[in-house]
Parts: C-alpha cells; sequence; structure tokens
C-alpha cells in the first residue's frame, strides 16, 4: 500500500474504526442501545482485528 | 561513626592500606582471596555498610541497601542489623578491585536473605506485605540501575527492559483498573468520550505523521468500557455484605438494591398470603442468596449478563441470562417471585443454611436442595 510522506493509513484506519467502537459504547451507555455480549463481543473482536489488521498491512509509521 | 572494635590501629577515613589480611593455609588451593568483609571507603552512603558486604559477598551493594530497608520495616531488624555492621565492621582499603557482581548471584543472596530471615524468625512478614515489599524492592533496584546505568552493560539492558515493561505493565493495569470503575460507577458517557477523542486523535494525527501510540490508550479504555457495558454492571449503590430480614409483605414488595457484594434475604419471618408477590431484587456484582422455608414457592425470574442462576432444584450458568420461571403453581399457593437483576455473578435460593461467621452470617448449604417444584404443588 502506497502512501504520502507524513501520512499514516494505519492511524487513518484505527481511527475511524476507535471512533465508530466508541460511539457504540456512547450510545449503550446512553440507554440508546442496549449491547449485550452477542454483540459487544464480535464488535470488540472486530476492532482489535481491523486495528492489527491496519498496521500489519501499512508496515512501520512513515514520519514525515 | 563508631570506632572499629578490634585492637588494629584505626585507619584514617580509610586512606591507609590495611597491612593485616589473612594469610592463606598452605594445604588451601590456590585461588584468589575473597575480599575482607570491611566497610568500604571507595562505596559509601552512609557508613559504606552494604558497599563493604556487597564486595564480600560479589554481589550488588544496591541489592544490599535494599535489603536493609526492606528489612527495617519488619520491626526495625534492618536498622538494627546496619548499625551492628557499622560499628562491627572495620574500614578497608581504598585501592580495592573493582565490584564484582551478577543478577543471578544477586538474586539468589535475596532469596537467601528472604529464607534465613524465614527460618530465623518465624511467621515473620509472612502475609501479603512480603510479598508487596519483595516486588517494591524489585522494581526500586532496577529503577535505580536503569537509572544509574554503568557502563551499558548487560544487566542494565535486561534491567532497562524490564522497567520499562513493568511500568508499561503498570499503566495498562492501571488504566483498565480506573476505566472500569470508573464506567461502572456511572462515568461510562465520559469513558466511551474519551475513547472517542482517541478515535479522533488517530485521524487528525494520520496526517501528521501517525499517532499510533494512542492505539494504546483507546484499547485500555475501550476494552474495560466495552465488559462493563456488556455485563450491565452498575456498582452504584450499597457494597458490601448485607443480611436482609423482613417482616412485613410491604418490605418484601420494596425489594433490595446494592452495588456489590453479597445481598442475603432471610424471607422466613414473613406471613405470605396465598397468591403471588414479587420481591425486587437489584446487585451490580457479587452473590444474592435467598433464604426461604421450604414450604413456600419461589419462582425466579432472572436477568444475569453474567454468571449462574440456582433457584433451587437447578443452575443455568452462562452470559446474557434471561430467565423466566414458567413452573406451574397450584392455585392458592402462597408465591414469591423474585424479580433478580444482576450483572456479575450469582443467584442461589435454598431451604437450608450454615453459620459461617456467627449469628445472621449464613451462608446457603449446597448439600441439601430447596425444590420449588415441590412446593409449588401445594402444600403436602
Amino acid at each position: 500500500m502506497s502512501a504520502r510522506p507524513g501520512f499514516d493509513p494505519a492511524s487513518l484506519v484505527s481511527g475511524v474504526i476507535v471512533i465508530l467502537l466508541g460511539l457504540v459504547l456512547l450510545l449503550d451507555q446512553a440507554d440508546v442501545i442496549d449491547m449485550r455480549w452477542d454483540y459487544m463481543l464480535p464488535a470488540v473482536l472486530g476492532a482489535a482485528g481491523g486495528i492489527l489488521l491496519a498496521c500489519g498491512l501499512t508496515g512501520p509509521r512513515r514520519r514525515g | 561513626m563508631p570506632d572499629e572494635p578490634d585492637t588494629q590501629p584505626l585507619p584514617g577515613d580509610g586512606e591507609e592500606p590495611r597491612p593485616t589480611e589473612p594469610q592463606p593455609q598452605p594445604d588451601e588451593p590456590a585461588q584468589p582471596p575473597r575480599p575482607r568483609l570491611t566497610r568500604s571507603s571507595t562505596d559509601s552512603l552512609i557508613g559504606g555498610v552494604a558497599g563493604g558486604i556487597g564486595k564480600h559477598l560479589g554481589v550488588d551493594p544496591l541489592a544490599i541497601r535494599i535489603t536493609f530497608v526492606i528489612l527495617t520495616f519488619a520491626g526495625g531488624l534492618g536498622l538494627l542489623a546496619y548499625l551492628a555492621c557499622l560499628v562491627l565492621l572495620p574500614s578497608d582499603d581504598p585501592e580495592a578491585e573493582p565490584l564484582q557482581w551478577g543478577l543471578w548471584r544477586t538474586l539468589g543472596a535475596g532469596l537467601l536473605a528472604v529464607a534465613a530471615i524465614a527460618i530465623l524468625v518465624p511467621n515473620w512478614l509472612w502475609g501479603p506485605e512480603l510479598g508487596i515489599l519483595l516486588i517494591a524492592g524489585v522494581i526500586l533496584y532496577v529503577l535505580i540501575r536503569v537509572v544509574r546505568d554503568d557502563g551499558a552493560s548487560h544487566v542494565s539492558g535486561i534491567a532497562a527492559r524490564i522497567a520499562i515493561g513493568i511500568v508499561l505493565l503498570a499503566l495498562s493495569v492501571g488504566g483498565f483498573a480506573a476505566a472500569a470503575a470508573g464506567s461502572a460507577l456511572g462515568g461510562g458517557i465520559a469513558v466511551a468520550g474519551l475513547v472517542i477523542a482517541c478515535g479522533v486523535g488517530l485521524v487528525g494525527g494520520a496526517f501528521r505523521g501517525g499517532a499510533r501510540w494512542l492505539i494504546g490508550p483507546a484499547l485500555v479504555l475501550s476494552l474495560p468500557l466495552a465488559a462493563v457495558a456488556a455485563t450491565d454492571l452498575d456498582l452504584r449503590g450499597t457494597w458490601g455484605d448485607r443480611t436482609f430480614t423482613p417482616t412485613t409483605l410491604q418490605e418484601v414488595e420494596r425489594g433490595y438494591d446494592m452495588g456489590a457484594g453479597s445481598m442475603r434475604v432471610d424471607l422466613r419471618d414473613v406471613e405470605f398470603p396465598p397468591g403471588r408477590t414479587t420481591l425486587p431484587l437489584e446487585l451490580g456484582a457479587g452473590e444474592i442468596q435467598v433464604l426461604v422455608p421450604d414450604d413456600l414457592c419461589v419462582l425466579t425470574d432472572a436477568t444475569v449478563r453474567m454468571g449462574a442462576v440456582d433457584g433451587g432444584n437447578d443452575e443455568q450458568g452462562g452470559v446474557d441470562l434471561d430467565i423466566v420461571d414458567r413452573r406451574a403453581v397450584v392455585p392458592g399457593t402462597p408465591t414469591v417471585r423474585l424479580d433478580v437483576d444482576l450483572g456479575l455473578g450469582a443467584v442461589r435460593v435454598g431451604d437450608y443454611f450454615t453459620d459461617r461467621h456467627g449469628p445472621g452470617e449464613w451462608h446457603l448449604d449446597d448439600t441439601t436442595g430447596y425444590d420449588p417444584a415441590v412446593a409449588c404443588a401445594g402444600t403436602p
């Protein structure tokens, strides 16, 4: 995966994943949704897997 | 500093070489002589005791110093030992050879010291404080060794990695605990906000070379919050062990609510009328025990996010339990419906108990089982 100098796609992907996970948690804490283990576990594992995948695919961090 | 107790001439602060080295016996094998047990004038913080002992034993004087400090917390033993050494040990030659010590010898000496203390002083510090002191000593040793980093030795490299690992581990554990406690105590929205902030920081940092270090804090915050959210853990309220003994129907119908701990409800003093009475029970984390007379029909409806429910003659466990007791009840039978909301833990119903810590501190017994099927079938 090519990338501009100073741009770290892994951080971008990880950030988006973290924001989505945080939104889900926020909605649960605000009692808008009710996340149980059946949904929470896949969500957390998916988020962790996505972050690891993003970091693994993009390689070491580029410094601009 | 006290004078030396022997008859040798008093050295001037260790500047004069001591001419009284013990001569090896003729029948001893030829080997380098072990440095005499003296106070060091070159490796000295107070009186050179630790430096001298370290040189004599071939261990790091820093470990000796920390051992003295630890022993000082054990009834002043370390201070007494240090003072004794200060008085009894003579000073040494400032031209002594460099210290030779190793990690394993240091560790071995430390373990031997603990073993010796345990043998000499039975029951000394065999509590959690011993482990805490030892861990504190190891951490202190590693950190000081890293800060000094004399010579970038192999030991220093290992110590540096251990120190960094310990610090990161402590930060992670502390962050996990803080996030979990904050979420369970009603701060979940704030923790979720911090997770989102980490995500925004990651996105923004992506265009400035990356900010992957924010992944760590994001996970440290989000994982315990996710566990708390999935468990629906709410620790607000009373904590500890509580025994409730209602005597009226009104008390039963008001129910009980606790944050965490052991909730024991004794229903034996209540005169239940024919028909159904609901007892609401809410607990964030812990165990709910309900003690009932053996002829009382109890229906257990429970929502348990993680744990187990034993309504009398059966037990169900797992996550996301939504249990509705649809047992058939003979009309007119006094019946209590338990409406349980439990985040993490167990619910048990029984008619037999044992005293654990005295009157009022009962605990449901596993050996005899209350059978609601019999009680709900009507009085025999």
